[in-house]
């Protein structure tokens, strides 16, 4: 071997030195980078777990149950609230379970019934979807007895008023009794209509309409004027708003 | 090159999931939810805001700033990317256990989210170890 290619030997043994210990520093750095947010990441852990408050309870309706009373004095024939020849329909696409439907109907269902059920501008109407769970379906199908006794909407109330923890298993058969007796609705017979085929259909109508017009979160308003349909609100916001826009 | 590409892939599912919880949060609806039946339970809990801020914004943040990390390659980003993934599935993990010990509800986008949170933060730390020494 010369001098020359002993030299260059040397260098290249030196640059292969150089470059493991440059790969050694770089996986160093890397793996510490790595354990940083390693820390970081628990860190965060940690912080969440003193932020979160836990303030979920298992809110079980129990005891005597709550009559709401924001459908009283306006008529209901069937499922239809309100002057049947009024010029514009509202309708209500809810699941029964659905927490936000309940908070609309306490903020901004009073003011719509007021406003325009009550002076004949304006009817309503329920659509009981039920996606929620095995309770909704349950529930919707005592709603369609209710509405046989023309109560539908007193049913749909009342229940708001009551309603517990979404799928807790709250909306027992002993619930829902209570709920239509406090509603002023005959509880057995909603009750064995819920059993019937037609209970089933009155849900199976309501899903059909949800999806015609693309209702696929509750709860939605819609307006139909002139025969045309078309959402007008989703979400517990202000409908009155909302319709007076519309009209 | 392919984790990169395939991490930007993941973001953008997370960031769809929440966006779409996020809109849901402030149109005051309930979100879509099949398989598990939580979502609302999930959405109207006391866990859903983390500080005033709702998680579902907290998760779309985070996802834009996965994004951000993901535009150029180079060791700091990729630092930053492992860093902000293992983060997210810090918090993905720990609002999980809240669904399922806490709520006793799951809420299927939530889980969805989780899942890409996860997939960013396994494919985030390869990317930076697998990477060329420079």
């Amino acid at each position: 071997m010369t001098k020359r290619e002993l030299r260059e030997q040397a260098r290249a043994h030196r640059l292969a030195l150089e470059a493991a210990e440059a790969a050694r520093t770089t996986r160093r750095r890397r793996f510490s980078i790595l354990g940083a947010a390693l820390a970081a990441a628990i860190a965060v852990i940690v912080v969440a777990a003193l932020v979160s408050t836990n303030s979920n309870s298992d809110a079980a309706p129990s005891g005597d149950l709550v009559r709401s009373t924001v459908v009283d004095g306006v008529p209901e024939r069937n499922g239809v609230l309100g002057d049947p020849n009024a010029p514009v329909t509202v309708t209500e696409y809810v699941d029964l379970q659905c927490p936000v439907c309940a908070e609309a109907s306490k903020t901004a269902l009073p003011a719509l019934i007021n406003d325009y059920v009550k002076t004949g501008k304006v009817k309503l109407e329920l659509r009981t979807m039920h996606f929620l769970g095995p309770d909704s379906v349950k529930s919707a199908r005592v709603a369609a007895g209710a509405q046989q006794q023309n109560k539908l909407w007193s049913f749909v109330e009342t229940f708001y008023a009551n309603q517990g923890t979404e799928n807790s298993g709250y909306a027992t058969d002993e619930f829902l009794r209570d709920v239509a007796t406090t509603a002023g609705v005959d509880a057995d017979a909603a009750l064995d209509y819920a059993d019937t085929d037609a209970s089933e259909q009155a849900l199976t109508k309501a899903n059909q309409a949800a999806q015609a017009i693309g209702a696929d979160s509750t709860p939605t308003f819609t307006i139909t004027q002139d025969g045309q349909e078309k959402v007008l609100l989703v979400g517990a916001g202000d409908v009155s708003a909302e319709l007076e826009k519309a009209l | 090159m392919i984790s990169r590409v395939a991490a930007i892939v993941v973001a953008v599912a997370g960031l769809a999931i929440a966006t779409y919880l996020t809109i849901v949060h402030y149109a005051g609806g309930e979100p879509v939810c099949a398989i598990a039946h939580g979502c609302a339970t999930v959405q109207k809990s006391s866990y859903a805001e983390f500080a005033g801020v709702p998680v579902a914004l907290l998760g779309l943040l985070g996802y834009v700033a996965i994004l951000g990390s993901l535009l150029k390659d180079t060791e700091t980003t990729r630092s930053i990317t492992a860093l902000l993934a293992l983060c997210g599935l810090a918090f993905s993990a720990w609002l999980t256990y809240v669904e399922i010990w806490e709520l006793e509800a799951i809420c299927i986008w939530c889980v969805g989210s989780a899942i890409c949170m996860a997939l960013l933060a396994a494919l985030a730390t390869t990317r930076l170890l697998r990477a060329p020494a420079h």
